[in-house]
């Protein structure tokens, strides 16, 4: 049970963190199927940094904290291609969103390879992360049950939960996240209310490539302890289905991402508990995925997405 | 009244748009045109559909930029390119077309864009959604607008979203009050209200700018009136001293009739029978109940009502919009309640809706394409799966004559860029051209200037003529007993009475109509 609550919450808050951004680009009208693209790209950016620092310096620990930093930058930058793409040359938005995915995977694949090879003399596809140290809490983990949340906790999971305490504030309380769900829900209505609808779309994409990044560099750090082509494992696309199964509201998100989380971790379990061969680890992957459209199928009829979503925005229309 | 007029008008100009002109693709919008504006008086704008109004003040709230000519506001030569500069310049607009955030609610939407901000811990900024609704509330009642601040836009009639938007430009602290054809979706009684409003509004000192098509509107709240015609200003009138045939004439061009020409009716066998029809609405409240009746060839049959009393679900249910909950309809004979609604158009129905943006055109198709969109998979205009385009332009020649629908990209023209009563006239000669046995029209004046009224009313009696059968319904009780052989009268769901045209008055209709009276 305790490993079930631990693995399940430290892979459900990074995928938390990338619903989030998926929701601010998704409510300010711009779909983004690009969460895939954008947080491998980030967990790339993050990885270089921490192999370079660690060409040049030992191993401390600050560079961990830093490369969180990093990765959400990488994939800021990053997701100015789907901005630039979508909302300054209005190109259909779930084109963009693959092209910017494939992009990726391509780009850090090459440039993980070259880079291995011209800077640190090693043929390698992967950048070597440092393991992440793990807390407890005292007392709060020794409460039976619902202890174990508190028990070897890592540290971007801390990260996590503050962003998503300021991102949500951000989405329902200030002006800014006000603006952005008016221009996905009628931005013509925005737009005479004397908002810059482009403005507003543009940052909500960039913000939604940062907070991608973190939860990329969070999967890279928990998986594997390194970047390496295997952070597209679909985190991207389950996040998506995180945000519609949650209405495309930051609560009910966290809710499905937690479901999700817990279902992947129970699978593991219980393919360990069973003694399964670990080629069947394969098939208990693949539960979040058939859990999630299951509950697509039963829960999400009423759901409506933002009005205005995919529609491109032309101020000369009337 | 007559005193507030005097006091309020002064001879200072707050607004002055010289030689304007604007010219889109194919059409000159604006052609030299020059208004002055004096400060606190009602200045109304009339002209045909497509004569340039919408785009006039369009420009006056900087959501176009004029191609020649200056503004002035206040004095001042101004530089208007965008709605903000026109805000800051304290104008606002009320557009023919609502812009409102469907999932906010009435204060969240009102105060969107310059949102009251407070702060958590004296540092963290929030957009203060209290002080929003208070300050709406306070709004709401200076000025006699009421409305729930709580309320969800999505969850609001037509005329409550009007009044937010009203509200959102009181909120703004505009003193220049543009409304584009604010009656034109209301009914009578709410046309009544807000015409209380505007005379509030011009009391407290506020200039008002009036685009409508309704002569008595004009006649009763507005001070002087521009004239449009085809994009040129035709004359500037003093409304007192003016009578509104004179104000048709000039704004036509010629002299126009306001009614028209019926004959005898001429009655054949039935062709729509409704029996002890119910329908439901969305939250499974009945909505039309047991109601009975029927249609003849020949024969106007005409629906009154106060808006929201079941009328336009009749009309819905007959053409496959809605549901039936129970009941038969039955089209020459042949029982239709469960058809879908492809099928019953060909059988031979026509159907104008409500709500022409929404329901009766694709705005971001052409014109050509719009004007077919009942009729393409047919010959001559596809031959298998291929269409033919030629056919479709052909067709859409005949029409914009026929029904003098006026765009300035001609057939090909994106219907969007149309003016709102050109796409009006645009779905009401496609329903009209379909020649279906029977006829159902909603509202189809709505949006409609005089002349173009008349000719769509002139339509409709030939095709009475033709032997079709016409179901009408409209608000506007004018329109029944100026077009109806046979008039139903529904409250409240139910039909109160159905009698012939020849044997009520238009009283005793609108007691029928407000619940008061009872067959
Ligand atoms: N964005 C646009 N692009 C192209 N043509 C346009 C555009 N806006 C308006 N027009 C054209 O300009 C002319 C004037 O349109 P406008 O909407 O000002 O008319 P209107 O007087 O408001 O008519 P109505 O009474 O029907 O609302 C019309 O021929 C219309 O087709
Ligand atoms: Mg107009």
């Amino acid at each position: 049970m305790e490993t079930i609550i631990i693995d399940g919450l430290s892979y459900a808050l990074p995928l938390f963190i990338i619903a989030i951004g998926g929701i601010y680009s998704e409510r300010s009208g711009i779909i983004n199927l690009a969460l895939e693209g954008l947080l491998g790209f980030g967990a790339f950016t993050g990885g270089l940094f921490v192999a370079l620092l660690g060409k040049y310096f030992t191993h401390a620990g600050w560079p961990i904290y830093l490369s969180f930093l990093v990765a959400a930058i990488g994939g800021g930058i990053f997701a100015l291609l789907h901005a630039l793409l979508t909302i300054k040359f209005k190109a259909n938005q779930v084109i963009s969103g693959v092209v910017v995915n494939i992009v990726s995977v391509a780009l850090t694949g090459f440039l993980t390879s070259q880079i291995n090879a011209s800077v640190f003399d090693q043929p390698s596809n992967r950048f070597l992360l440092s393991v992440l140290p793990r807390y407890t809490i005292p007392v709060l983990s020794d409460i039976p049950v619902i202890g174990a949340i508190f028990k070897n906790v890592y540290p971007f999971s801390f990260m996590i939960v503050v962003l998503f305490i300021i991102f949500w504030y951000i989405f329902r309380h200030s002006r800014y996240g006000m603006h952005l769900r008016a221009c996905g829900d009628n931005p013509q209505a925005a737009d005479a209310a004397g908002i810059n609808v482009y403005r507003t779309r543009f940052w909500a994409v960039v913000i939604s490539g940062a907070l991608a990044g973190i939860g990329g560099m969070s999967f890279a750090y928990s998986i594997s302890t390194n970047f390496s082509p295997a952070v597209y494992m679909g985190a991207g696309y389950l996040a998506i289905a995180a945000l519609i199964f949650g209405n495309w509201n930051i609560m009910p998100t966290l809710f499905a991402c937690l479901i999700f989380g817990f279902a992947r971790s129970g699978a593991y379990q219980l393919m360990r508990e069973l003694a399964l061969p670990s080629s069947f680890s394969d098939l208990a992957m693949t539960i979040p995925y058939v859990l999630t459209l299951l509950l697509l199928i039963f829960f999400s009829k009423t759901n409506k997405a933002p009005r205005a979503l995919g529609e491109i925005y032309d101020k000369s229309k009337r | 009244m007559e005193e507030a007029r005097v006091r309020m008008k002064t001879d200072e100009y707050i607004v002055e748009m010289k030689n304007i002109t604007k010219r889109f693709p194919g059409v000159v919008a604006n052609d030299d045109v020059s208004i002055s504006i004096k400060k606190g008086e009602v200045f109304a704008i009339l002209g045909e559909n497509g004569a340039g109004k919408s785009t006039l003040m369009s420009m006056l709230f900087g959501m176009y930029e004029p191609d020649a000519g200056e503004i002035f506001v206040r004095g001042e030569k101004v530089k208007i390119d965008s709605p903000n500069e026109a805000v800051r310049l304290d104008i606002g607009m009320v557009h023919q077309h609502f812009k409102l955030v469907e999932n906010y609610t009435v204060s969240e939407s009102i105060v969107l864009g310059i949102e009251p901000i407070k702060h958590l811990l004296g540092v963290i900024p929030y957009v203060d959604i209290k002080s929003a609704n208070k300050a709406v509330q306070e709004l709401s009642q200076r000025y006699g607008l009421e409305i729930e601040p709580t309320k969800k836009i999505e969850d609001l009639q037509v005329y409550a979203r009007q009044r937010v938007e009203i509200l959102k430009m009181l909120y703004r602290e505009a003193e220049i009050l543009i409304f584009d054809e604010p009656t034109a979706v209301l009914t009578p009684q709410e046309i009544d209200y807000l015409l209380g409003i505007i005379e509030k509004l011009r009391e407290s000192g506020k200039t008002i700018i009036l685009i409508t098509h309704k002569l008595e509107e004009i006649k009763r709240v507005a001070d002087r009136c521009a004239i449009l015609n085809r994009g040129k200003l035709v004359d500037v009138l003093d409304v007192e001293t003016t009578s509104t045939a004179e104000m048709a004439r000039l704004m036509v061009g010629r002299d126009v009739l306001m009614e028209v020409d019926k004959p005898k009716a001429q009655f054949g066998e039935e062709v729509l029978i409704v029996e002890n029809l119910f329908v439901e609405d969305m939250n499974h409240f009945a909505v039309v109940k047991d109601v009975s009746f029927s249609v003849r060839r020949g024969e106007i049959f005409a629906i009154a009502g106060v808006s929201g009393n079941g009328q336009v679900e009749v009309a819905d249910a007959i053409s496959g919009m809605l549901p039936i909950k129970s009941g038969k309809v039955s089209l020459n004979g042949r029982d239709i309640t469960d058809l879908p609604v492809k099928e019953r158009t060909d059988a031979g129905i026509s159907y104008i809706p409500e709500d022409r943006q929404s329901m009766g055109l694709i705005l971001d198709l052409s014109l050509a394409e719009n004007l077919v969109l009942k009729s393409y998979h047919d010959a001559p205009y596809s031959r298998g799966e291929i269409l033919n385009k030629d056919a479709f332009l052909q067709h859409a020649k005949e029409m914009i004559e026929a029904y003098d629908i006026r765009s300035g990209g001609g057939a090909t023209g994106m219907v969007r860029q149309m003016s709102g009563g050109n796409q009006q006239k645009a779905i009401v000669g496609r329903e009209i051209e379909l020649g279906s046995d029977l006829m159902i029209f909603v509202q189809p004046t709505r949006g409609l200037d005089i002349g173009a009224i008349t000719g769509i009313r002139e339509r409709m009696i030939e095709q009475r003529a033709a032997g079709k059968a016409i179901l009408l319904i409209s608000l506007e009780l004018d329109e029944i007993m100026a077009m109806a052989d046979t008039i139903g009268v529904m409250y409240s769901g139910e039909m109160q009475k159905i009698t012939s045209a020849d044997d009520i008055t238009s009283e005793e209709v609108g007691e029928y109509m407000m619940g008061v009276k009872h067959a």
